[in-house]
């Protein structure tokens, strides 16, 4: 893994801080939540107690009548508690659009056939009511004859209630077929006789229903005061005694039972304290809605929809689904604090807090993540930098050591930082390799001059000893040590060889030649001087001028074919070549003869390297390929080594520059 | 009377051992460790021959301003440096500073003493009016062999004695090719490749040096050196 991966990781590592910045936004969340509950339970406190024991702006009751309005309260069995609607419902006849609440109903029987149910509503100051009347044999008014007729009546429905004044009143409805009905009352005529007055606030729709009929009326809240009742008559067949039952005294039709409803100004009263998202509700302590002011759906007047990030956001934050609404409930008390006069509902949307933590949380991922953007990119950078720097040391130090122990030049930098010191550390180390190493090329050359002087004297004084009288005995060591003596002596020169070839080379002038004829004649001499090997010589055709020392030259090309002839068996031949390359002359030498050692056979160039047996006495100090490498360089060149294929022997080839 | 070898050497070994062979070969000897001693005697009488080393004890250049000193005594005393120095840059400098040759100590005894032999005879025949006896004549060339001294139309051209004997195997026989055996033969002396090599640099150089014109040693490379005409 690279040091840049390594690094941008651990950058990358910095993305715990916006994962620590949504931990920390559902904590607030839940801290919010709880703080919008406290705060939501004591604004339905504070509007709980703004009611307290006005039973006058719960309930909807005639001046004067507040002080008993407790009684009202109690649900009796005839008393009816109106949904309250939250859109008005067709009047058609038909249940569609009323609230399925079975539990709304309140059911009324005389016995098992007979038996009818009421549902009512408020919306908007109007009273809905929805009968379902039980009949086995649904019997209408004969068509033109008058309502009051007993001998044509049909099936009828009474409505008995008090007006504001707590007058009573009765109205009934009947019909002569399916339809629109508007309710009348009996009136006395101008000369005392009965009359069915039209009631036109009170209207209605008479539908036949599976066992019996329906019947869906609207009435004027205006014209209701607390009593109200419905009576049902049900004949069996026109003009039969009617089966009455219901909450309206079946002698005289007055109203035993109560319509409980807000008082008008209920829902007036809570609007001024809603607010978008929120929804108010007034109940009966059984829980019936008296009133209500939503605006749960109102969330865009909070303010403008979270952006688009914020909702990308929020999708990390919360658990799936939606928030659940905070929800107070308080009782009101009436003025003693006794009893319950109705309960205060107060329920506000998620959103609202939602919106005050998304908008932290949007400013807080935003910091973080640039935070974590800007350091990935930093360490990136960095890491980038770092690893250019390093894979400059490495390149310096490749090159400086590949150049076999020459050191060109080691950059030198002037970071103050750890790696500035690696470099100059590594600087100086290959200074003091280069010393070394200069040492050790100079060692030879030393030590030849070392050893001259004491070999001097062996060999002066053996010489001296030669011209002595010594018995013929001795002459045989005497012999021995001289062949000794000489052989050191061709040692030494050697040795020496490398440093002597080296100051040439800074002597050397450069001339432009001929580098074909030059090849030529040295073969044709190296022809003369091995004549156990056959030299096969491979030129090109034109002239190959070359800017450089022909004595270097032909002594580079010696110490190739003292190689190649060391290295080859007698007979063998030994192939010199020269070819034209783009920008280079290429002299090989190819001998038959052992493979390379395996070692890199750069190393063949190396001075004292020497890992091949020569095939003689001569000394062998590795400085023959040394100086081919040497002259090589001089001529901005390079030597390589390499095998035959076939095992067929080994290939020297020195490039030189044209 | 015995001619006078002085011997400058700082190795007491090497001195004695030269000493005798110069003094088995009739020559009086005379040894002196270091650059002071031999400077005293000297002033009072000069030798007939000085072979010094360069490096004298603790002078490691002390040969050079004795030769320096001695040629300035003497401007015809044959001086041979006998070191075992064999950078191009000392004999370069040595024989600049007037001596007759450079060698370096693995010259055997016999070689040397052919080569003080052969210096004695140059002293012997510039003493004696000049003659047409030994000359070899090669075109602009004369080279008189009792003096060992080389012209190039007419001009002297210095050499050392192992360049002058160099020259003078080339051109016995111009047009022949003289490999670097024979020519470390004829010069008396062992030399690798790269001595010779800059042997004959240094001849074309001097030759030059009369007549930048001169081309007539030539290379034959991987052979040797031929003189052309």
């Amino acid at each position: 893994m690279s040091l840049r991966l390594k690094l941008l990781l651990l950058g990358l590592l910095t993305l715990v801080l916006p994962w620590a910045g949504c931990r920390y936004a559902r904590e607030m969340e839940s801290a919010l939540r709880e703080g919008e509950q406290t705060s939501l339970e004591s604004v339905a406190e504070t509007l709980a107690t703004s009611l307290e024991g006005r039973v006058d702006l719960l309930y909807r009751a005639p001046p004067g009548a507040g002080a008993d309005g407790s009684s009202r309260l109690e649900a009796g069995p005839y008393d009816l508690r109106p949904l309250a609607l939250t859109a008005a419902p067709l009047v058609d006849g038909y249940s569609e659009g009323w609230p399925r609440d079975p539990s709304a109903w309140s059911w009324y029987e005389k016995d098992a056939g007979h038996r009818f149910g009421v549902l009512t509503g408020v919306y908007e100051r109007v009273l809905y009511l929805l009968l379902e009347v039980r009949d086995a044999h649904p019997v209408f008014d004969a068509p033109g004859a008058s309502p009051l007729d007993a001998r044509s009546s049909g099936d009828r429905v009474w409505l008995g209630f008090q007006d504001p004044d707590g007058s009573e009143h009765q109205v009934f409805l009947a019909a002569s077929g399916p339809g629109a009905v508007t309710a009348r009352y009996v009136a006395a005529g101008e000369y005392g006789q009965q009359l069915a007055a039209l009631e036109p606030r009170i209207r209605g729709v008479w539908q036949l229903a599976p066992g019996g009929y329906r019947l869906e009326l609207r009435v004027p809240l205006s014209m209701l005061g607390t009593g109200f009742g419905v009576l049902v008559d049900d004949r069996d067949a026109r003009g039969a005694a009617p089966v009455s039952y219901g909450s309206l005294q079946p002698d005289d039709l007055r109203t035993i039972g109560h319509l409980i409803v807000a008082a008008p100004e209920l829902t007036s009263y809570l609007a001024q304290f809603s607010q978008p998202g929120m929804k108010l509700a007034v109940t009966t302590p059984g829980g019936q809605v008296l009133a209500r002011v939503d605006e749960l759906k109102r969330i865009a007047e909070l303010g403008p929809a979270p952006p688009l990030i914020a909702r990308l956001y929020r999708r990390f934050v919360d658990q799936p689904g939606t928030a659940p609404p905070i929800e107070a409930q308080v009782p009101i008390y009436d003025r003693e604090h006794a009893a319950a006069i109705g309960a205060l509902e107060v329920t506000q949307t998620a959103d609202r807090w939602l919106r005050l933590r998304d908008r932290a949380l949007t400013r807080m991922l935003n910091l973080t993540l640039a935070t974590s953007v800007v350091v990935v990119i930093a360490m990136f950078a960095f890491a980038a930098w770092l690893a250019l720097r390093l894979s400059r040391l490495r390149q310096a130090s490749e090159s400086a050591l590949t150049r076999t122990g020459l050191i060109a030049s080691f950059p030198d930098t002037e970071a103050r930082d750890e790696l500035g010191a690696v470099a100059r550390s590594f600087s100086s180390l290959l200074g003091r390799l280069n010393e070394y190493t200069g040492y050790l090329r100079t060692l030879a050359g030393k030590l030849a001059h070392e050893i001259r002087t004491p070999l001097t004297i062996v060999r002066s004084s053996l010489e001296n000893l030669e011209a002595e009288e010594v018995p013929a005995s001795a002459r045989a060591y005497l012999e021995r040590a001289r062949q000794g003596s000489e052989r050191l002596n061709a040692i030494l020169l050697a040795m020496g060889a490398a440093t002597r070839v080296e100051e040439a080379i800074g002597a050397a002038e450069r001339s432009r030649f001929d580098l074909v004829p030059l090849v030529e004649s040295a073969v044709a001499a190296y022809r003369g001087a091995f004549p156990e090997r056959r030299f096969a010589a491979e030129l090109p055709a034109q002239s190959l001028a070359l800017e450089g020392a022909a004595d270097l030259i032909v002594q580079m090309l010696d110490k190739l074919i003292e190689n190649a002839v060391d290295f080859s068996p007698p007979g063998a031949t030994i192939t010199v070549r020269l070819r034209l390359e783009a920008e280079s002359a290429v002299l090989e030498v190819d001998n038959p003869g052992p493979p390379l050692p395996s070692e890199a056979p750069g190393r063949l160039f190396e001075s004292l390297w020497q890992s091949r047996g020569g095939g003689d006495n001569r000394p062998h100090f590795g400085l023959g390929l040394y100086i081919v490498r040497l002259i090589a360089e001089f001529h901005g060149g390079s030597a390589s080594a390499g095998n035959l294929p076939e095992g067929g022997g080994a290939r020297f080839s020195v490039r030189l520059a044209r | 009377m015995k001619r006078l070898i002085a011997i400058v050497e700082d190795e007491a070994a090497i001195r004695d051992n030269y000493a005798a062979a110069f003094a088995r070969e009739g020559y009086a000897v005379r040894t002196f460790a270091n650059r002071a001693q031999a400077m005293g005697a000297f002033a009072a009488r000069l030798p007939d021959l000085a072979i010094i080393d360069i490096s004298l004890e603790d002078e490691p250049e002390g040969g050079f301003e004795l030769c320096r000193q001695l040629r300035a005594l003497s401007p015809v005393l044959p001086i041979i440096f006998l070191t075992a120095r064999d950078s191009e840059l000392d004999a370069v400098s040595g024989l600049r500073l007037g001596a007759d040759d450079f060698l370096t100590k693995d010259l055997s005894l016999a070689h040397l003493s052919a080569r003080v032999n052969a210096l004695f005879r140059r002293v012997d025949a510039l003493r004696k009016p000049e003659q047409a006896g030994d000359v070899l004549r090669r075109g602009p060339l004369t080279l008189d062999t009792e003096r060992m001294q080389a012209q190039w139309d007419g001009k002297v051209v210095l050499l050392s004695l192992t360049e002058f004997w160099i020259v003078h195997a080339l051109a016995r026989h111009p047009g022949h090719v003289r490999n670097r055996q024979q020519l470390m033969d004829a010069a008396n002396v062992v030399l690798d490749d790269n001595t010779i090599t800059s042997h004959v640099k240094r001849i074309r150089r001097k030759f030059q040096g009369v007549d930048p014109a001169f081309d007539a040693v030539q290379t034959v490379y991987g052979m040797g050196y031929r003189w052309v005409e």
